[in-house]
Formats: C-alpha cells, sequence, structure tokens
C-alpha cells in the first residue's frame, strides 16, 4: 500500500499512510506523483470522472462495488490476485463466507423481527432491501421494515416509523451524539421498540464497511437482535 | 376604517387557511382517516393516532403556516422599503447570515435547539452588518441598502459553499436540507405564531402611511411622513420576521417574493389590505406545499422549498399573463 483516502482507519497501519484527498476528492497530482500500479475504487463513493482521469493518464483503476457477501468474497479474491497472493485471497474469502453460512443457520428458524435501521437523523433515512445492512438484517432473523422503499438509502418521516410500529431499532455509531438519535425515540413510549427498551447502537466500522470484516458485524447484530427478541 | 366588502378577501383567505390546515392534518403515512382525525381532535382516537396527529403533523402544519405567513409579510415590506419588485425576503442576506450560522453549528456536530439558535444569531448579525454599513456617514438611500445587502449576501454564499466543501460526506444530507427549507425538525410553532400576529397587529395602523411610502420617499416626506425612521422600522420588522421563519424551518425560498405579488395582482396594492393577506395566503400556500411534500412520495420525504416552486411558478406567471391582457 502507498496511499490511502482520507477515513482510512483500518489496519493501524492504514492512519500512517501518507492521504490523497477524501472518498469525494482525490488529489489527483499526488496520486500520479506516487507512481502506482494499481488504484482500487468504489462506484458508489468515488468520483468516476476523477478516476477515469487517472485510467486515461495510463493508471489502472480497479472498481469494486459490492452489494452482496458474495461480492466481498468476489472483491477479495479479486484482489488478492492482482496483488499476486491468490491463494490467500481464496482461503480468507471461503472462511469469509463459511462464516456467513453459519450465521444463516443459526438464524433461520428464529422469530422474525421487525427492525427499523437509522442511517442518520437529520434528514431521518434509512435503507432498503438492496442495501448490504438490510442483508445483514434479514440473515440474523429480522425484517426491515422499509426493505420495499425504492430507493437505496430513502428519506423517511417519523410518522411512518410510528406508523410502521418496529419492535427494534438500530443505527451504528458510537459517542452521545448517535446516542442522542436512539435518545429521540423515548418521547414516543407507546412504539414496541420504546416499551421493551429495544434501542441498539452498533459499531458503525464493523457493519457499514463492505469488506470481511463485516463478519464481525453481522455477528454482533445477530447477537444484539437475539438479545432484543429476549425482551419482547 | 375598511368596510365588510373590503375584509371580504381576507375572510375567504382565512378559511382557505382553515381549510388547507384540515386537508394537512388528515394527510400523511400513518393509518389515519379523516374520520380518524375527527375522533382524534375531540379527544378519541388510538394513541397512535393521537400522537401522529396531536405530536407530529398539528405543529408541523402550524409551523408551516406561520413560516409561510413570515416570509409573505417580510417579503412585502421588503418590496415597499426597497421599492424593487424583484426583493424578497433574503435579497439583504438575512437567510445567508442564518445559513452559516446553522450550518457551522451542524458542522461543529450539534444539532436541535443549537442549529436553530444559532440560525437566529446568524439572521440577527447579517441584519445589523447591513444595517451598521448602510447607514455609514450621511444619507442612505433604499438602492444603497440595496447594494450592501446584496454585497454582504454573496459574501455569506461564498461562505455556504466552503462550509458545504469542508463538511465530511456525511454531514451534507441534512446541511442541504436545511439549504433547502424542511420542515420535519421543526420546534414548536408557538413562538413564531405569536411573531406573526404581533407584527401583524403592529402594522395595521401604519397601513396608510405605507402605502404613502410605496409611491416614493419624495411624495411621502410631502405628505408629513418621517421617511427615514419608518424606512428603519419596517427594514427591523422585516428582518425578525425572516429571522423567526427561518429559524423555524430552514431558508425555504419563493414564498416571500411570489406570494406579495400574487395578491398585489388580485387585490390591489392597498397595504392596510396587503399585509394581513400576505399572512394568511403566505401560509396557506405553505401549509399545502408541506401536506404535498409529506405524501408525493410517502413513506419518503421531499423538501418543502421545492414543492413551494413547483407549485407558485406555473401560478404565478398565470397571473402575470392574465393581468397583461
Amino acid at each position: 500500500m502507498l496511499a490511502v483516502t482520507a477515513w482510512s482507519d483500518y489496519p493501524e497501519e492504514a492512519a500512517a499512510l501518507p492521504q490523497v484527498g477524501d472518498s469525494n476528492r482525490l488529489d489527483l497530482e499526488a496520486i500520479v506523483a506516487l507512481e502506482p500500479d494499481l488504484v482500487v475504487a468504489w462506484v458508489d463513493g468515488n468520483s468516476r470522472s476523477q478516476l477515469d482521469r487517472l485510467a486515461d493518464l495510463g493508471i489502472p483503476v480497479f472498481w469494486l462495488a459490492p452489494r452482496s457477501f458474495g461480492d466481498i468474497a468476489a472483491a477479495v479474491t479479486d484482489l488478492a490476485l492482482l496483488t499476486g497472493q491468490p491463494a490467500l485471497g481464496q482461503e480468507r474469502a471461503r472462511a469469509f463466507l463459511q462464516g456467513i453460512r453459519d450465521l444463516a443457520d443459526q438464524y433461520r428458524d428464529a422469530r422474525p423481527l421487525r427492525v427499523f435501521y437509522q442511517v442518520w437523523d437529520q434528514p431521518l433515512m434509512t435503507v432498503n432491501r438492496e442495501e448490504l445492512i438490510s442483508k445483514a438484517i434479514s440473515l440474523c432473523g429480522g425484517v426491515n421494515i422499509f426493505a420495499d422503499l425504492p430507493r437505496l438509502v430513502p428519506r423517511v418521516s417519523v410518522e411512518a416509523v410510528l406508523a410502521e410500529d418496529p419492535e427494534v431499532i438500530v443505527t451504528a455509531g458510537r459517542g452521545d451524539t448517535d446516542r442522542a438519535w436512539l435518545a429521540y425515540w423515548q418521547q414516543y413510549p407507546g412504539m414496541r421498540a420504546v416499551a421493551a427498551g429495544n434501542l441498539y447502537l452498533e459499531p458503525p466500522s464493523l457493519l457499514q464497511r463492505p469488506t470481511l470484516r463485516m463478519l464481525e458485524g453481522v455477528r454482533h447484530l445477530c447477537t444484539t437482535l437475539e438479545q432484543a427478541r429476549a425482551r419482547l | 376604517m375598511p368596510d365588510f366588502k373590503t375584509l371580504q378577501p381576507l375572510l375567504w383567505l382565512a378559511l382557505a387557511g382553515l381549510l388547507a390546515m384540515a386537508l394537512s392534518v388528515s394527510l400523511g403515512a400513518g393509518p389515519v382517516t379523516p374520520a380518524d382525525t375527527f375522533a382524534v381532535l375531540t379527544g378519541a382516537g388510538t394513541p397512535l393516532q393521537q400522537t401522529l396527529i396531536l405530536d407530529l403533523r398539528l405543529p408541523r402544519t402550524l409551523s408551516a403556516f406561520a413560516t409561510g405567513g413570515l416570509l409573505a409579510v417580510a417579503g412585502a415590506l421588503m418590496q415597499v422599503l426597497l421599492r424593487n419588485p424583484l426583493a424578497d425576503p433574503y435579497v439583504l442576506g438575512l437567510s445567508g447570515g442564518a445559513a452559516v450560522g446553522a450550518l457551522l453549528a451542524m458542522l461543529a456536530g450539534v444539532a436541535g435547539v443549537l442549529v436553530s439558535g444559532s440560525a437566529f444569531a446568524g439572521a440577527m448579525l447579517a441584519t445589523v452588518l447591513v444595517f451598521g454599513l448602510a447607514r455609514g456617514q450621511g444619507s442612505w438611500t433604499p438602492s444603497r441598502l440595496l447594494l450592501t445587502g446584496v454585497v454582504i449576501a454573496s459574501g455569506w454564499g461564498a461562505l455556504i459553499t466552503l462550509i458545504l466543501a469542508m463538511a465530511p460526506a456525511s454531514r451534507l444530507p441534512g446541511m442541504l436540507y436545511w439549504l433547502m427549507g424542511d420542515l420535519s425538525h421543526a420546534g414548536s410553532p408557538w413562538p413564531a405564531l405569536s411573531v406573526l400576529v404581533l407584527v401583524c397587529l403592529l402594522l395595521f395602523p401604519l397601513g396608510r402611511t405605507l402605502n404613502v411610502l410605496a409611491r416614493g420617499p419624495m411624495q411621502a416626506a410631502a405628505l408629513g411622513v418621517d421617511v427615514g425612521p419608518l424606512e428603519w422600522l419596517i427594514y427591523l420588522l422585516a428582518s425578525v420576521l425572516t429571522a423567526t421563519a427561518v429559524t423555524l424551518a430552514g431558508s425555504v425560498g419563493f414564498v416571500g417574493l411570489v406570494v406579495p405579488h400574487m395578491l398585489r395582482l388580485a387585490l390591489g396594492n392597498d397595504q392596510r389590505l396587503i399585509l394581513p393577506a400576505c399572512a394568511l395566503g403566505g401560509g396557506t400556500l405553505l401549509v399545502l406545499a408541506d401536506a404535498l411534500a409529506r405524501v408525493i412520495i410517502a413513506p419518503e420525504q421531499l423538501p418543502v422549498g421545492v414543492i413551494t416552486a413547483l407549485l407558485g411558478v406555473p401560478t404565478f406567471l398565470y397571473l402575470l399573463y392574465r393581468s397583461g391582457r
């Protein structure tokens, strides 16, 4: 690894590498000056036009757009191949998929739980079924109440959440600001999630980043939902 | 004292406002029929229905009415003050100051009352800044006030762009919704409604004087109006109105520019009639727009500023076309 974008903090060594812009705005000159053999980009986050410029300059760009657990495993296999360690990549990918399958088996017959996953508070945003987090919720035996909305990250009203009356509210975050998002719902004690005390904060970097570490995030989420079931 | 015939349009507008509010309270993503709404308003209904209507829809509807009314009256006052048909409540940079205040608060990671308070402080700072600079030395004129305000507004615009460029991506949606005008996190509507009613009562005895001023400062002075203090009073009132509206709902565009013009095309240019008509008409327009913003793609939501423009542009063009014939 030569360089990273801002907010790259895993593994710890990544934070020490030179930063070449953030995910929206890359510092093209700095990247060209480093003469990389490969640039790995993320379809949903990076600027298409900037990376096309890099490709025009003869730097190979490898695009990733993981939309499923299988996509994450495939991305790892591909990256391992590109960096000359195909065996290691296959092994890590296989272990990841096995872990996901084990979780799926474990929670296949769990009682379905109605879950509201909160991405942001102002505006209030959630995810539909296409988003990986929604897939993680179903894997753990949860039902995303807004799975059927047409957009990937829809903006919804407080009223719509109250009307759906979820049994669990989950958000990913750490710190007091994010806890305040959950505290907000306490003013509606009639909601099943609030009455049962089912408001949870999940570790964000495990659940929101589509990497091998997501297995750990999904496992954490499944445990949380199991805890929620016990309280209903 | 105006007779019944002149007051008639106000009664119609008030009726329209009440109907719009009834519609807005009955519409939404939740399972509530108009019959349920009536039941809740008379004290019955399930706890969920009571929460939806009394805690969510009613305050939001009243906030929408207050915001629309405040902006329309502020716009009408600015148009009289600057004697410029393009003037709106934001032309002197007040919304820019409020936006910088609100966005800085969001950048710092705070929410709720601190964002509103910061927006109000920004709006007041913008008001004082324009007031101080436009006064400068010697006499001032509306064109000097306008130029000072427009230049300061550009300055705020640059600061807004700077904040947006530097903000982490995760905070951008909240910031953009604030800039577009959004009622989903409006707080209690009562302070704003009180400001609206108080200012309208205060303006009522000034109506005749404002009519004279609208004809030009020379004529007004010749007719015995003390123009200077009156103009500063109008500026101050319009600023308080706008700051209150922006604090409640962010910068909702369009209402303050177009509602006064629409009402003038329909009712003539008598400020005694136009100012209260603006309070009612602006409120009604925003209540309807917000109801649509909530239901068009329900349960998803649109920012209300989009709807005000989509509704207002064709209506205004139609009125303009008709009046030109």
